[in-house]
């Protein structure tokens, strides 16, 4: 008898063993309520039947278990136990399956070991669903971008499957960064707002609402893939840039042909020349100055003598004097034209003038003069004829309200300029620069500009003395060196160039022999003209 | 004679308006009133857990059977669930009211109270889908079936009846009610 009974025992077992572990998920729900629950004996209803487990460390086999349980003061009824063995944890549990489980009451479980309560627990089994995840699971690209028609199964549950709630967990394939989306009753969902042309996993699992029925979240189905739509709208918009662009071109260009001129203007300014103030000098003369002086002589200085009037020149200031004859006709015999290197703008007229100054005097006579100068400082009577490499004034002698000049030692190149003195009736200036870059109107206060050579102060400077001229020389980016001049710095003056930008020859202040400083080499020096 | 039939006149007027009144519902299908009626029949055990003093004596209710069993539910027609639904929805009417009258904690008697107007509206739903039955009420002095009935002993046990009443029987039989499944069909 203990033997069939034995028999029909394991055959009984046998058989809700094969039963059970034929649902595939059993195992994995036994295995997560093992970690989830915190109660001694864990149930849950997985397709309408309730199964109670509860785990056993100590593998005995004599150990008897009974489980009973009841509800609504009915008997107790037996249930049989069955023992599992999860392959994950290397664990044993033992559990039994309810047959006709009642729903929508208090039932009273209970667990004995060997005729002792091991386990007791009151529970309605409505409210321990766990369910199957949702099958077929299938994931379409709808026809929008960016979307995805997601649709499952329900559960196959009858009278339960308007109680359910699902989730819908989505990431972009290979990334960790997952969304989720909660859907009631409904087992289909669009997905929206996602990235064009890309590959998405998508997760589905359900629950009861918690309104009927309770239960656990089920196991999330296998990820299914799907691929959104590629972006159509870039051509459109490519094109529509495309289109702007070049609308936007034509009326750029329309602007900039109907301004080019002016536009030319800005970008591109013209060379200013004096052309039309010197007519022919560059067509007819190619540029010869001096054939265009010859030929437009009196007509020229006549209007430029004009134009002069409107500029009182200043008197010079004479430091000292010299004898200008032995040395002004060895000057003169010497004295080679000098050309402009730049030319001037109708306001100075005398820009036809063109000399080019000699070699430096000899040093020693230089010194001589200064030594005089120094020892005399009174001599101003002196005119001195400075003579540099660059630059030198000759000087009249001419007295104070003598409007007549003496002109015979006066180079010939610098007629016009002491024709234009005489015309003004002041003191007369004759002087000769290396290189008439400019002759600049001076400013009332005196201040000599940088790139002039010749300085015209309005002011007249009552003289010094009687007899003496008074001139002030400007010379651009020239400094002044009043220290006693020995004979190699002269020379050396003579060789090098001494520029320097802070110059300022104000002449009220600085009444010294203007010699030995004003080294220029030709016309590179001298700056361009100021206008 | 004027004021008589001025008087037969609104007598009229009113056994018209009576009339319309008894004219058949729309039918309710709609489970989701059935859910609010569930949420605060477990409102109604939430507040009998927190409440302290006035919560009622000790007493026996005689209370429905609340049990389902599917494989037998798919047997039964719709019309012995709608006689036991009908049956157990009075007996659940009769043990509030009995019950209200030993509370007196005003939070726990106006959830009762809700509970019972609840239960009269799932009446009117019945009725609207043709399952009322036609004796619902039970005679007080009447041995209550014991296959159909139950009793508890204390005021939380019958409310955790009700709840479980509701989801369960009550639900079901609304979800199999054939004038729903016309209209869903």
């Amino acid at each position: 008898m203990t033997k069939m009974s034995d028999r029909l025992k394991i055959v009984f077992m046998l058989c809700v063993a094969f039963v059970t572990t034929g649902g595939q998920h059993f195992e994995s729900k036994v295995a997560q309520l093992l970690q989830d629950e915190t109660e001694d004996i864990k149930c849950f209803v997985e397709l309408k039947d309730l199964t109670c487990f509860w785990e056993e460390e100590e593998e005995r086999n004599d150990l008897q278990y009974t489980f009973t349980y009841s509800y609504e003061n009915k008997n107790k009824m037996a249930c049989v136990v069955s023992s599992l063995s999860l392959l994950a944890s290397n664990k044993t549990v033992f559990f039994c399956k309810l047959p006709k489980t009642p729903f929508f009451t208090t039932l009273d479980v209970q667990v004995f070991r060997d005729g002792r309560m091991l386990y007791s627990r009151s529970l309605n089994a409505e409210n321990y669903l766990f369910l199957d995840p949702p099958r077929n699971l299938t994931v379409l690209s709808s026809g929008k971008e960016g979307q995805l028609n997601v649709s499952w199964l329900p559960p196959l549950l009858k009278y339960m499957d308007d109680s359910m709630i699902y989730e819908v967990r989505y990431a972009v394939e290979g990334s960790n960064m997952g969304k989720v989306e909660v859907i009631k009753v409904s087992t289909m969902l669009v997905l929206l707002g996602l990235q064009s042309d890309t590959r998405y996993k998508v997760w589905v699992r359900v629950k009861p609402d918690g309104v009927a029925y309770k239960g656990y979240w089920s196991a999330w189905t296998e990820p299914v893939l799907g691929v959104t739509q590629p972006s159509d709208l870039d051509p459109l918009i490519m094109v529509l840039v495309l289109f702007i662009g070049l609308i936007l071109c034509l009326l750029s260009m329309t602007v900039i042909l109907s301004h080019h001129k002016f536009l030319l203007k800005k970008l591109w300014p013209d060379i200013p020349t004096p052309e039309h103030k010197f007519p022919g000098l560059f067509t007819v003369y190619k540029g010869d100055f001096k054939e265009w002086m010859s030929q437009n002589n009196s007509s020229m200085w006549g209007r430029s003598v004009q134009v002069y009037t409107e500029e009182l020149p200043s008197p010079l200031e004479v430091l000292s004097e010299v004898s200008l004859t032995s040395h002004g006709t060895s000057q003169r015999e010497e004295r080679k034209p000098v050309e402009e290197d730049e030319e001037k703008e109708s306001e100075r007229s005398d820009s036809g003038l063109t000399d080019r100054w000699r070699e430096p005097p000899q040093a020693h006579w230089l010194m001589e003069q200064l030594r005089a100068l120094q020892e005399n400082p009174q001599s101003l009577s002196q005119s001195l004829l400075v003579q540099s490499h660059d630059t030198y004034v000759t000087l009249n002698q001419n007295s104070q309200g003598d409007g007549e000049r003496e002109v015979d030692d006066v180079f010939e190149e610098t007629l016009p300029l002491q024709t234009l003195f005489t015309t003004t009736g002041t003191t007369s200036l004759s002087t000769s620069h290396s290189d008439l870059g400019s002759l600049q109107q001076s400013s009332g206060s005196g201040r000599l500009s940088s790139q002039s050579s010749f300085e015209y102060p309005n002011q007249t400077w009552p003289p010094k003395g009687p007899g003496y001229t008074y001139m002030a020389v400007a010379d651009s980016g020239v400094s002044m060196d009043y220290s006693p001049m020995s004979s190699s710095r002269i020379t050396e003056l003579g060789r090098h160039r001494m520029y320097t930008n802070d110059y300022k020859n104000e002449i009220f202040l600085h009444k010294w022999p203007l010699f030995g400083e004003h080294n220029k080499s030709g016309s590179e020096s001298c700056m361009g003209p100021v206008w | 004679m004027q004021t008589f039939t001025g008087l037969v006149s609104v007598l009229l007027v009113f056994l018209w308006l009576g009339g319309n009144l008894v004219s058949p519902l729309r039918p309710i299908c709609d489970l989701r009133v059935l859910d609010h009626f569930v949420r605060e029949a477990r409102d109604s055990e939430v507040i009998m857990r927190g409440c302290r003093g006035g919560c009622g004596a000790m007493k026996s209710y005689f209370v429905p059977l609340t049990s389902v069993d599917f494989a037998v539910l798919e047997h039964m027609d719709v019309n012995g669930q709608a006689v036991e639904v009908q049956t157990g929805l009075s007996l659940l009417d009769q043990a509030l009211n009995n019950a209200m009258k030993t509370v007196s904690n005003s939070p726990l008697a106006n959830a009762l109270d809700n509970n019972i107007s609840n239960i009269h509206s799932l009446g009117q739903i019945l009725h609207s889908l043709d399952l009322q039955a036609r004796s619902t009420v039970l005679p007080d002095d009447s041995a209550p079936a014991s296959t159909q009935t139950q009793e508890v002993s204390s005021l939380p046990e019958l409310l955790q009846v009700q709840s479980s009443f509701l989801r369960g029987k009550v639900r079901l039989l609304l979800s199999a009610a054939p004038a729903c499944q016309r209209q869903n069909s």
